[in-house]
């Protein structure tokens, strides 16, 4: 399943990149941000942590952005597609105005198609409370000059997806 | 149809190449897209639960507002499109707000939104990029999903740089940067945001947008206020049904698996301040849902779908073919949402070859409701007179073919083609002959012929022989080979000279009423003489008499039964003899030398309205002993469509271009058909090209082979 979703996700243009420790993961968001400050308003306390040395944009910055960093709460291999829960704008903004977008996916939430995603999705849209459920499926993508495919419209130019395999640890908050 | 226009768009040389590579790419991309699913089950889940919904609108309209404004949403339900303007103004002017940002909405197109609101001092800005692009300049949409089709790189450029004040190059990628940085500041500063929605759920108020660009997040996430333009058609139950479209849409739209952002929207998100509107469009809608014989058209999602696969949409784009919904489904919407005023024109451009059926998400009968709804438009003069009178009287009908014999002498060239007709209809025949009407129709050569009188073993099965038309007056000897072959087949045939025309032409030019009398006699006709099966060798007879005649006389509780029990015993030509394939010795193509190659081309009307393609095939290599060497685009219209190449001939000669190119490079010199019209039309386009190829009908090569 995690190759299937590797191959999918790459057909539409994402890098996907493979851990087995979040450290490693780490080290990978930052050879992309480098020192320029990032757009993670709502990292889970574990890669918080882990990333500690980068700088952190704030909110009114994210316009300016290079690198917008999220975690996904599924994959689903058919597609390459990425559960995103964006109830909150401002982690919106961090994954939709940067050029360049970093998700954290565990491994393990991966399922074949949209369709195994019906439960986890109703379940969140069906408590009272507004919410902003978003599937992301590689970067941002237009066709609309002479149906020529361009990468990098309004949204990220660039999706990498940093899959964990094996340490779960960074998913409890 | 202004016929400016529509040359002005066949000459456009860039519009046409775009149209064709698109045509050709996309049903690659959609079969890729599709793998592994079955599209059937999908679409048939989708129209049925659409329909459910469209009979119970009004009820899922009141769940949808109840369950959205629980969750914080303001929901105004607007019946006309000055109400929903006037409801979005002052929601704008309720924020104290003159600048609109915008990501892609048709809903915004069908009410002309942003021209109401530039007239009240709001500023409204285009973000995706298709639509900003012709909001610069200054025109409509030409395609749903694929709003700038039509324009050009050079163009892009040209408005690009009128619009930011530096040169852009016509070069893709640069432009699409440039429309990146020049846009941005647009989602920075619009104080208020729209959008559309592609589903609507109605248990829990949530919107579904379907985006690749990435603005349609932007549109909803950086201005505090959100307004969701949203067609009341687009509510479903739940988010079941939701995904079953989010599933299709993209596949059936662009040959996409999914599109890069799916967004659920549920309430207004964030702090205290932010407020999501959703103004419901009625425009007619609801009114459309309570019709039984229209309301289908409202199970459409928007994939325009209809128009990547339409051959007409083909040459002329949907600034021709449409009005601001485009492609098969937007002739069938524009009488709804805009008035049959709009719609007279546009509904005369199908030309009926059901392609769009083939590929409809929710299984629409595109092609059906346009023809019905040509019932309620203005009928041009002269056509009482041709269907009203004329074509009722059986005797009258085939008495001006006759003398049709006799008035087109003049006209026939070598070979007794006609080549020139008179006048007017010179310039737009020359492109193809036509086929003079024979001297003696074949009911004539019929009764004088003792031949199939004499009756056959009383063990034989009994076909009555119903050839149409055009078959009769002008191609007899298609008639006399099918009577030989069926023969041959073992079948004993009759053919009852009271048969008349199927009524297609009238029921195509909306003489509904023309047509319910001639499907009355036909099936009086038919069914007054014991016989196992009525046989035909034109699609459009056979379709008309398996399923139109059973639509038109569904409420006559005479005939009802009686079109039931014809139907059930109609037949194409080729599918009563695939039935004998396997039983004769006719495969081997030894014992009359070398198997002929030919290329078979697909009638609009056996395929997709009786679904019949592979017994033609079976036919041709079993009973025949031919070879078939497949064209590209083998089932796609050869442009003859009736009535249709003498309407709008200078479409129809470059649908049958396309075709003779396809036919052409097969190599095949044997055209084989089975449908008198398609062979009108290619033999006529061939005939005028100087071609040496023959068109003809499976039930000749049949004959030739084993009569």
């Amino acid at each position: 399943m995690v190759e299937r979703f590797q191959v999918a996700a790459e057909a539409v243009g994402a890098v996907v990149k493979r851990f087995t420790t979040l450290a490693d993961g780490a080290d990978y968001v930052v050879s992309v941000a480098g020192t320029s400050p990032v757009a993670a308003p709502s990292l889970p306390p574990a890669i918080r942590q882990t990333l500690a040395g980068l700088a952190f944009a704030a909110p009114q910055d994210f316009p300016l952005a290079n690198v917008g960093i999220s975690v996904a709460h599924a994959g689903i291999a058919a597609t390459g597609s990425l559960l995103l829960d964006l109830t909150d704008p401002t982690d919106r903004s961090a994954t939709a105005l940067p050029p360049v977008h970093l998700v954290f996916l565990d491994a393990t939430t991966i399922v074949p198609t949209l369709a195994d995603l019906a439960g986890l999705l109703e379940e969140n849209l069906n408590r009272p409370s507004p919410a902003y459920l978003s599937l992301t499926t590689g970067p941002s993508r237009t066709a609309d000059i002479e149906r020529v495919l361009t990468i990098g419209v309004h949204g990220p130019k660039e999706l990498h997806i940093l899959m964990l395999e094996g340490d779960a640890s960074w998913t409890r908050d | 149809m202004d016929k400016g226009l529509i040359q002005q768009k066949l000459d456009n040389t860039f519009l046409r190449k775009a149209l064709r590579n698109f045509a050709a790419a996309y049903p690659v991309a959609r079969a890729k897209a599709f793998e592994g699913i079955d599209f059937e089950k999908l679409r048939g889940r989708i129209s049925d639960f659409k329909m459910a919904g469209l009979e119970q609108l009004p009820a899922l309209v009141e769940q949808f507002t109840a369950s959205a404004e629980k969750s914080g949403a303001r929901v105004h339900l607007c019946t006309t499109p000055e109400d929903a303007n006037r409801t979005i103004l002052e929601i704008i002017r309720s924020k104290n707000a003159d600048f609109l940002v915008k990501s892609k909405a048709m809903t915004s197109e069908e009410i002309e939104l942003n021209h109401y609101l530039e007239k009240n001092g709001v500023r409204c800005l285009e973000t995706d990029l298709g639509e900003w692009i012709i909001q610069l300049a200054g025109e409509r949409p030409s395609h749903m999903v694929m709003p700038a089709i039509h324009k050009n790189r050079d163009e892009v450029a040209e408005l690009f740089s009128r619009e930011t004040g530096k040169e852009c190059p016509p070069d893709i990628p640069y432009l699409v940067q440039t429309a990146r940085e020049a846009l941005r500041s647009g989602f920075l500063t619009g104080q208020v945001g729209m959008s559309g929605a592609n589903v609507a759920m109605a248990d829990s108020g949530t919107l579904g947008i379907i985006t690749n660009e990435g603005n349609g997040r932007l549109v909803t996430t950086l201005p505090r206020t959100h307004i969701a333009l949203v067609g009341v058609e687009k509510i479903v139950p739940s988010l079941t049904e939701a995904l079953d479209i989010i599933d299709i849409l993209p596949k059936n739209a662009t040959g996409q698996k999914i599109t890069s952002y799916v967004s659920f929207i549920k309430g207004p998100t964030g702090v205290e301040g932010r407020e999501l509107h959703i103004v419901l469009l009625d425009n007619g809608r609801l009114r459309l849902a309570a019709d039984p014989a229209f309301r289908e058209a409202l199970k459409c999602v928007k994939c325009g779908a209809c128009a990547n696969v339409c051959p007409i949409y083909e040459l002329v784009g949907g600034h021709v073919f449409g009005h601001i919904y485009v492609g098969g489904i937007g002739l069938v919407l524009t009488p709804f949402f805009h008035g049959f005023d709009k719609a007279e024109e546009i509904l005369k451009l199908c030309i009926g070859c059901r392609k769009c059926n083939e590929v409809c998400a929710a299984k629409i009968d595109i092609e059906g409701l346009i023809v019905d709804l040509r019932d309620k438009i203005r009928k041009p003069f002269g056509q009482k007179f041709l269907f009203g009178t004329l074509m009722k009287n059986r005797k009258l009908f085939h008495a001006a073919l006759r003398t049709a014999y006799l008035a087109q002498k003049p006209f026939q060239g070598e070979g007794g083609r006609i080549r020139h007709l008179p006048l007017v209809l010179n310039r737009e025949t020359a492109n193809r002959s036509l086929p003079p009407i024979a001297e003696t129709p074949f009911r004539d050569m019929f009764q004088r012929s003792s031949r199939s009188l004499v009756p056959g073993p009383e063990s034989r099965e009994k076909v009555l022989f119903y050839s149409g038309c055009l078959a009769d007056f002008v191609y007899p000897d298609m008639c006399r080979d099918t009577v030989t072959s069926l023969e041959k087949l073992g079948y004993t045939v009759t053919f009852p000279q009271e048969q008349t025309c199927c009524g297609i032409p009238a029921r195509y030019s909306g003489e509904m009423e023309v047509a319910r009398d001639m499907a009355r006699i036909n099936t009086d006709v038919l069914l007054n003489e014991e016989a196992d099966f009525v046989v035909t060798i034109c699609p459009t007879c056979t379709m008309s008499l398996k399923h139109d005649f059973g639509k038109l006389l569904a409420d006559d509780p005479v005939y009802a039964e009686k079109v039931r029990r014809l139907a059930a015993k109609t037949f194409n030509f080729s599918e009563l003899a695939a039935r004998k394939a396997g039983t004769r010795d006719s495969g081997s193509g030894t014992s009359k030398g070398e198997r002929q190659v030919v290329t078979y081309h697909d009638a609009c009307h056996l395929k997709r309205g009786c679904g019949v393609h592979e017994e033609p095939r079976k036919v041709l290599q079993e009973l025949a002993g031919m070879e078939i060497a497949e064209m590209t685009d083998c089932d796609k219209c050869c442009g003859f469509g009736g009535s249709y190449s003498i309407k709008y001939p200078e479409i129809s000669q470059e649908v049958l271009k396309n075709k003779l190119e396809n036919i052409a490079a097969t190599g095949a010199q044997t055209v084989a058909v089975d449908c008198p019209g398609c062979k009108l039309q290619i033999e006529g386009g061939l005939e005028a090209a100087g071609s040496t190829l023959k068109v003809e009908h499976s039930a000749t090569l049949v004959a030739r082979r084993i009569g």
